[in-house]
């Protein structure tokens, strides 16, 4: 059977043709409050040996004192074509700056999603073939630690021993995949690490709550009552149940760790895509700024879409 | 009656018990910081920077030589009220917004979830350095921002709670008797989201602090010569190889207080979920 | 390989009187770091890459469009400037020319012969013009201010430019020693138009090959270059990285072989670190407090005055540098050609002095001052010292932190949100130009545009009338009596160079600047 059904199909147009607005909607928020903020990169760009005259003649450059409206007009119209435009600081074209700093990002959210399963799906087995016992208590404890702990101080305290004292892994950096890949995971080990953790928490939790659940269904019961072992009752009926709660928190936890990247890249000093948005929003480098929200916006629509439809493929009664 | 079903829950539920014992007393910490912390948290001793703990500075002096324990309690009283400020702004948005949209519906509804799509799409902190930037850096105005950044959650769920109630039988009773849409709302529908965002609100809480301790680490957020416990996790980054000890009580101070709101959150769930009450 | 023992480079953590601090410059340099002293036994080893840990992304790697001063340690290693000097003092000395004034407002620049840009194409005269008539006039050229005193240029000879100017100015060929004076290729800038910001063609040791915002710039050797007494490695790799204590570590790691631009609390680790040594001397960087002299309590000479009184630098440069760098009493560093003891005497410090002067004044009780400041943790720590020392004679300062685009903006700009703002002065190529910028009357960065006296204006303008640098100092020493008793400004600390660099690494000097050349630098084998 054809995976791209006529329905599927269907579902991701109208999915796609949502996400228009959203995506508008998102580009034209960040530039009106990066409007809104006093100031303006013209100031920057004069430089050290800026005169009021010439400020004035950046903006007018730039375009920066064309009315509100024409300014973000003229960048969605091209931005749909495809031109991302320049950054104003450095003159880099955006989409090059994206290409080169979205991957590094993505290999730090991929891995840690890594950890997050590799860790949290045994956690969350055990915690459910137990219920309510010792070791159920306590991996939910860990659990909650995990989620409470803030990200770059774990990152701090595993720069702290494993890079500096230790010397395992780097202080800092990045490598990119394509150079080196080795070297490429070598450097993204720790961020990704010290992102994963609230990850883990929550695949554990939802594992474990679902599996209890199905545990306890009355098919389950009946499967049981007709002499399958745990195991293979796991493996036949529960898993397909269980696979959509997780594909549900995969999907949200990549959302999520797009977002909480941005500090921990501070901490090590990565040029990926959260220094990328932190740095254009301080500076006012609108281009920049809009350039990625609407990549970001994009990547986490598409992550939606491909969960919607994966939906379809595990469980057919979900439409 | 209320009062014995709480205590009685606290007595069943230890974890609850212990979360809101840690959170009252680190209220407590915060109201009295002038009078319990041993020194002034920001006189500054050129001779002490970046010391050990010794006698009379139990966690060690920062690198302007300041006493850490002294911090932290100020830092608390900070802290907290960032969080709670965050919150609040959070729920003066979110709830009316989300009410909105669940009990208008129409194209109403519509635009008010497109516009909570596009927020919700973009990392949050990002949005934060924006809106803090529009607003002025600052302590407030950031915690403000990170509100803004909230409320969607909340309006989310109240709308999916108003959804709800809306059709529910009494409702459609107040209207019938003529009833207006704002008293019905007050009345009937509010209070039946009350719950859930009881429960968003403490989870919240850990987040914002969360958010505080991120914004002030990337230099956003407090002004000096404050304390909070973000900026203190952010110059003990500077001095990392010089002296690694000065990151872990301010770590150990958000990691702590978050677990309590989140603790305290989980249980509420537990507890006001009507599908788990006997 | 020479060793350099790092006591000849280590200095003590203790606050050193002036003259200690000199002796060791003098001694630290001339120990280990000029190229004859090194290279003693021979020519510096060609070869190898350099790799460096660099501060910050460039704001454009075309010199005429770019404005900030991280720019130029990049931009140095593309572009040869018309004028040099020497990196003690800052005295001019030729560069790609010579020049000769002869006429107070005619200036004849004779260019060497067989300089080439890095697409082969030669640097003589037409090309200077091109790059002098660029400046002055491109719609794009951030440096017109710079060269607002030449009226026309022409070329008189295949090697000869001559340059008419309006008014005399002496500071001409400091300012050629700067982005005015860092030539482009007139083909390559022809060609590329506005990519040339990104693809900058010039004509010193190294050509660009490579720019990643954010993340590096690669330049490598110019085969062609006109001078073989320096630009020994083979190629140079920056590596951006604005945390510092990030850039050491990459050092101290050995991904990296120099790391420039360090906060001095970092100093322990260099120590701790057996491969790397520190290189340090002092800079022109100057932090200070801008005060917006039209503001309330500033407009009074006393409170400005009581201001400068209550500033400890000693203990602030022992703290918040590390004892690195000097105590500022002025907008120029001991080491300076233009540098005057007497003005360094004017304020002492002195707490009670400072009350009394607020008390006459009639603020008594102290008064609220808004400033800017920056939201690194550096600043912030610098901020929260100022905070301590002013509060104790009543002044309490009231902070608002930003980026420093933002605030310096909301300063210099027409938002003037601030009464003051405590931030640093870069220095430039010539004393005229810093005074200049910083209180004429009309200039941006006098935020408050008040003319404090007629006599200042004057000798701002006298002060590039005479090519005399004698004439010149004397007219210096003036003007920076004026702008220290008149209170201006309040200058805190000197910044000093500290660069760490890996053993690999020979013969690189720091500069006044504070901005690192390295033309000199080689690789041990």
């Amino acid at each position: 059977m054809s995976i791209l059904t006529a329905s599927r199909l269907r579902v991701a147009r109208r999915r796609l043709i949502h996400a228009v607005p959203v995506l508008v909607l998102a580009t034209f928020i960040v530039f009106g409050i990066l409007k809104l903020m006093p100031g303006d990169i013209a100031i920057t760009l004069a430089g050290e040996n800026a005169t009021e005259e010439r400020i004035a003649e950046i903006r007018q450059n730039y375009g920066l004192d064309r009315p509100f409206l024409v300014q973000y007009g003229s960048w969605l119209w091209n931005a749909v074509q495809g031109d991302l435009s320049r950054s104003l600081a450095s003159g880099e074209e955006v989409a090059v700056q994206i290409a080169r700093s979205f991957p590094i990002t993505l290999l730090i959210v991929v891995m840690a999603m890594g950890f997050a399963l590799v860790f949290g799906i045994p956690l969350g087995i055990l915690a459910a073939s137990r219920p309510d016992s010792l070791v159920d208590r306590v991996v939910t404890s860990i659990g909650s630690l995990g989620i409470a702990v803030p990200n770059f101080w774990l990152a701090m305290i595993f720069v702290s021993w494993f890079a500096l004292e230790f010397g395992w892994f780097p202080a800092t950096g990045s490598v990119p995949l394509t150079q080196d890949p080795g070297q490429a995971i070598w450097h993204a080990f720790l961020p990704a690490l010290a992102l994963a953790s609230g990850g883990m928490s929550e695949v554990s939790r939802q594992l474990r709550s679902s599996l209890v659940e199905v545990m306890s269904s009355p098919q389950v019961r009946t499967l049981h009552a007709k002499g399958l072992t745990p195991a293979a009752i796991l493996w036949k009926h529960g898993l397909k149940n269980v696979s959509v709660n997780l594909l549900t928190v995969t999907s949200l936890l990549f959302n999520r760790m797009l977002a909480a990247t941005v500090v921990v890249e501070a901490v090590f000093a990565i040029p990926g895509m959260g220094s990328l948005i932190v740095n254009a929003a301080l500076f006012r480098d609108l281009p920049v700024a809009q350039g990625v929200v609407f990549v970001m916006v994009l990547v986490v629509i598409s992550v939606n879409l491909v969960t919607d439809l994966l939906y379809t493929v595990l469980d057919p009664r979900i439409r | 009656m209320m009062l014995a079903r709480f205590f009685g829950w606290l007595a069943r539920d230890l974890r609850a018990a212990f979360s809101l014992g840690f959170l009252l007393l680190l209220a407590l910490l915060a109201v009295a910081a002038p009078w319990i912390a041993p020194h002034s948290p920001i006189e500054q001793n050129f001779d002490m920077i970046l010391a050990q703990a010794e006698p009379g500075y139990p966690l060690g002096t920062d690198d302007l030589g300041r006493d850490v324990l002294s911090r932290l309690i100020h830092g608390a009283a900070i802290t907290l009220y960032a969080s709670f400020l965050a919150v609040g702004v959070a729920v003066l948005i979110g709830v009316p917004v989300g009410l909105l949209a669940g009990y208008v519906g129409g194209w109403v509804d519509d635009v008010i979830s497109r516009v909570i799509d596009a927020l919700l799409s973009f990392p949050a902190i990002v949005l934060a350095i924006a809106v803090t930037g529009a607003l002025g850096i600052g302590m407030t105005n950031a915690m403000i921002s990170v509100g803004i950044v909230f409320s969607p959650q909340l309006a989310r769920i109240v709308r999916a709670r108003t959804l709800v109630v809306r059709h529910e039988l009494y409702v459609d009773a107040a209207r019938c008797f003529g009833a207006g849409t704002g008293r019905i709302l007050w009345r009937h529908v509010l209070p039946n989201t009350v719950q859930p965002v009881i429960v968003q609100v403490t989870l919240l809480l850990a987040a914002a602090l969360l958010a505080e301790a991120s914004l002030s680490f990337l230099g956003l957020g407090i002004q000096p010569p404050d304390p909070s416990w973000g900026a203190m996790l952010a110059r003990a980054y500077q001095s990392m190889e010089i002296a690694p000890a000065q990151m872990y009580p301010p770590g150990l101070a958000i990691l702590l207080t978050a677990l309590a709101f989140n603790t305290l959150g989980e249980s509420l769930r537990a507890a006001l979920d009507p599908t788990m009450k006997t | 390989m020479t060793s350099r023992k790092k006591s000849d480079l280590r200095l003590p953590f203790a606050p050193m009187t002036r003259r200690e601090w000199l002796m060791m410059m003098g001694a630290g340099t001339a120990a280990a770091l000029l190229p004859g002293a090194v290279f003693a036994q021979g020519e510096p080893r060609r070869g190898g890459v350099l790799r460096v840990s660099g501060f910050a992304n460039p704001s454009s790697l075309d010199p005429a469009t770019g404005g900030a001063g991280s720019d130029h340690t990049y931009l140095w290693t593309i572009y040869d400037t018309l004028v040099e000097w020497d990196y003690k003092t800052l005295e001019p000395r030729p560069g790609i020319a010579q020049w000769k004034f002869s006429d107070p407002t005619t200036m004849v620049l004779t260019i060497s012969p067989n300089v080439l840009f890095h697409d082969d194409t030669a640097c003589d005269a037409e090309a200077v013009k091109f790059n002098l008539d660029r400046g002055r006039g491109d719609d794009r050229s951030n440096i017109k201010a710079d060269l607002s005193s030449i009226d026309s240029v022409e070329v008189t000879g295949p090697l000869e430019v001559t340059v008419r100017l309006t008014r005399p100015d002496s500071a001409l060929p400091a300012i050629l020693s700067d982005r005015a004076g860092m030539m482009v290729s007139p083909t390559a800038a022809g060609k590329l138009g506005d990519e040339h910001d990104r693809k900058g063609v010039g004509a010193g040791p190294w050509k660009l090959v490579e720019w990643a915002d954010n993340q590096n710039i690669t330049v490598t050797r110019h085969e062609k270059y006109w001078r073989d007494d320096r630009g020994f490695v083979d190629g140079i790799e920056f590596s951006i990285m604005p945390e510092r204590a990030t850039g050491l570590r990459s050092v101290v790691a050995g991904q990296n072989d120099l790391a420039y631009q360090l906060p001095p609390r970092l100093k322990p680790l260099i120590d701790r670190s057996k491969d790397v040594e520190l290189v340090t001397g002092p800079t022109l960087y100057c932090r200070q407090i801008y005060l917006n002299l039209s503001r309330g309590p500033l407009q009074d000479v006393r409170v400005r005055q009581a201001m400068n009184f209550a500033i400890d630098r000693e203990a602030f440069v022992k703290v918040a540098q590390s004892g690195f760098g000097e105590p500022a009493h002025m907008n120029l560093p001991s080491s300076h050609w233009a540098y005057d003891p007497e003005v360094a005497k004017l304020y002492p410090h002195d707490p009670d002095k400072a009350r009394a002067l607020l008390a006459e004044a009639g603020f008594k009780d102290g008064f609220d001052l808004t400033i800017g400041g920056y939201t690194d943790a550096d600043s912030v720590r610098r901020g929260e010292i100022l905070m301590d020392q002013l509060g104790k004679i009543g002044i309490r300062l009231r902070f608002t932190n930003g980026t420093v685009a933002e605030i310096s903006a909301q300063y210099f700009g027409q938002e003037k949100k601030f009464d003051s703002l405590v931030s640093a002065w870069t220095g430039r190529p010539d004393p005229a130009m810093s005074y200049g910028l910083m209180y004429a009357k009309d200039a941006y960065f006098n935020a408050g545009r008040v003319e404090v006296s007629a006599e200042l204006t004057e000798l701002l303008a006298k002060s590039r009338e005479s090519e005399d640098m004698a004439v010149r100092k004397e007219i210096f020493s003036r003007l920076q009596r004026i702008v220290m008793e008149q209170a201006l400004v309040v200058p805190i600390a000197f910044d000093a160079e500290m660069t760490a660099i890996s053993k690999k690494v020979v013969g690189y000097r720091p500069n006044l600047i504070g901005k690192p050349k390295y033309e000199f630098v080689s690789l041990a084998s």
